[in-house]
């Protein structure tokens, strides 16, 4: 998989090829609007991160010259948090994905990952992770045979985990998209509601399903 | 009182003054000069027309000089009515704008160009403050980035031993404190700068506040902190959805936050007239009452022993505010030490005023 990082810090650039080699994949870095795109011209890319910010022609202007010149190559935009209108526009210009910064970078190479392989996510109305069931028409929950009372919003949260299993979400992206708050709220609320969640999916049941990735966030997936 | 009716009154009294004294001095001559006459009919009636004669004149002579000197007031001071009128006009966007001068270099011409400088400086500072807080985020992110991104790479590598992996996860845990500041601060910055535009819509509150509730109970339950919502009348507002939510959220939040295990929160929601009142009452230890008045300011913290034991940017109340006056309402902080604390905000209700 090849991947075109747009950043113009070059330090954010050189950890975030650094963490995608080490996922194995081929990295190419532009420090600039007017470079990626000539990039883009003589490569195909499986995924293309790149900043809004950027000197000269700004993110958003390549994301869409490039979409003009039909390049369907999946996009992940990076973000000031909060800047909903950028992000709106980004979203409506044919970005794929976005990441807040400061991003988490493990968060970073899940998404890129997944924007890879594309299509990927499960449409489906019920999702499985190992022995956990999930219908998303009834709202609800099994495992091992036993059935789970599920709050609208620890359905969502739910939902949103299994959507994505074994990948990491960091608190700000379950924050923004099971709660849609374009803010930090400064609570613990995120953390409150997955430890109630676990106790309904995971206590009495092994292995256990729902992880803490300290310092990131969560992930479900089946080991350790 | 105006300047022109002064001055008219001021011009009155000396014609009046002036009128007087030619009156008094030319009976006294016409007097004295019909003093050696004497034909009594004569004097009599001599004295009578010379009366008549200063009132005749003198009073159409007062009426003029008080028309003409408030026309001449008038005219005088008109350069300065233009002046404010155009000076009224000006705000923020339009700095740019010289005020138009008559160039003939006389005292009001010299007072818009002062005024020109002044304003030309105005456009400048507001100019770098819009400049400054549109790079503000990036800038100071970027930083945090870099760090965040470098930390987790070095908790990657396998030859880090366990207590360095955990100083960096509490490094990392720091940096992400200060992105929260970081994205308070910005929020408040663009603010001030008349940056944010609020996407106003007609919005349920009582909707909104039966979702804050739903999350404030979860959030108090392992505190063992009830939480009521004893009165929820619905309501709608014209507001922005996500500014609405964020104010209830931060507010709701220092109530669980800043209370006491046992304790008690009870938000409330009802008509007050025109007005969507919010309440919430919480017990806790509060703030002492000579510092009230300054809860809302940026960074302030009630009692300095909160600053470890409770984990916030400092910033809840400051935005709170900002996101009421937004919405043309009222945010009042009342509090009892050690019994309760009340919050309460009043936002318009009905069709927006535009």
């Amino acid at each position: 998989m090849r991947v075109l990082v747009v950043e113009d810090e070059k330090k954010t650039a050189s950890f975030v090829r650094k963490a995608l080699q080490a996922e194995g994949f081929a990295v190419d870095v532009c420090h600039n609007g007017d470079d990626a795109l000539a990039a883009a011209r003589t490569n195909a890319f499986d995924a293309i991160v790149l900043d809004i910010m950027l000197p000269g022609r700004d993110g958003l202007s390549v994301l869409r010259q490039l979409r003009a010149q039909n390049n369907a190559a999946p996009v992940l935009l990076l973000s000031a948090r909060g800047e909903v209108n950028e992000r709106v526009e980004g979203l409506n210009s044919g970005a794929d994905d976005y990441l807040p910064k400061p991003f988490v970078i493990a968060e970073l190479v899940a998404r890129v990952r997944a924007l890879g392989r594309r299509g990927g996510e499960s449409k489906s109305t019920v999702l499985q992770v190992d022995g956990l069931t999930l219908d998303t028409v009834s709202h609800r929950a099994q495992r091992g045979g036993k059935y789970f009372e599920l709050t609208a919003r620890e359905f969502r949260l739910l939902e949103f985990l299994m959507r994505s299993p074994g990948r990491i979400c960091g608190r700000m992206t379950i924050i923004e998209k099971v709660w849609d708050y374009d803010f930090d709220p400064g609570t613990n609320l995120v953390d409150v509601y997955v430890k109630r969640l676990r106790e309904k999916i995971d206590d009495g049941f092994e292995p256990k399903l729902l992880h803490t990735v300290r310092g990131i966030g969560y992930v479900l997936k089946e080991t350790q | 009182m105006k300047i022109r009716t002064r001055l008219t009154l001021w011009y009155a009294g000396i014609l009046i003054a002036s009128l007087l004294v030619i009156g008094v001095g030319t009976y006294r001559e016409i007097a004295e000069q019909l003093r050696h006459d004497h034909r009594q009919n004569s004097r009599e009636h001599a004295v009578n027309e010379a009366g008549e004669m200063i009132f005749q004149v003198g009073l159409p002579a007062i009426l003029l000089g008080l028309l003409g000197g408030w026309w001449l007031t008038r005219r005088a001071l008109n350069p300065v009515t233009k002046l404010t009128e155009t000076v009224e006009k000006i705000h923020e966007h339009n700095l740019r704008e010289p005020l138009p001068r008559s160039g003939n270099g006389d005292e009001l011409d010299r007072l818009t160009e002062v005024f020109n400088s002044m304003t030309a400086r105005l456009d400048g500072s507001f100019q770098r403050i819009r400049e400054f807080t549109l790079h503000a985020s990036h800038e100071l992110k970027t930083p945090l980035t870099v760090l965040r991104g470098e930390m987790e790479m070095a908790l990657e590598e396998e030859n880090s031993s366990a207590p360095q992996k955990e100083r960096l996860l509490s490094q990392i845990d720091e940096i992400e404190r200060l992105a929260k500041i970081v994205d308070g601060l910005t929020l408040l910055m663009k603010a001030d700068a008349g940056q944010i535009q609020l996407r106003r819509e007609p919005v349920r509150l009582d909707e909104l506040v039966r979702e804050s509730f739903a999350d404030a109970k979860i959030l108090a339950q392992p505190l063992q902190i009830h939480i009521s919502l004893p009165v929820c009348e619905e309501l709608t507002v014209f507001g922005d959805r996500h500014r609405l939510r964020q104010l209830l959220l931060n507010l709701t939040d220092n109530a669980v936050k800043y209370n006491k295990p046992d304790g008690t929160a009870a938000i409330s929601l009802r008509r007050v007239e025109n007005f969507a009142e919010l309440k919430i009452e919480n017990t806790g230890a509060g703030v002492a009452p000579e510092l009230q008045p300054r809860v809302f300011e940026r960074f302030f913290r009630g009692d300095p022993s909160h600053s470890n034991a409770v984990e916030g940017c400092g910033l809840g109340l400051s935005i709170a505010q900002w996101i009421v006056a937004a919405h043309d309402g009222s945010i009042r902080f009342t509090s009892r030490p050690n019994e309760s604390t009340t919050v309460t905000v009043r936002l318009p209700t009905g069709s927006p005023v535009v």
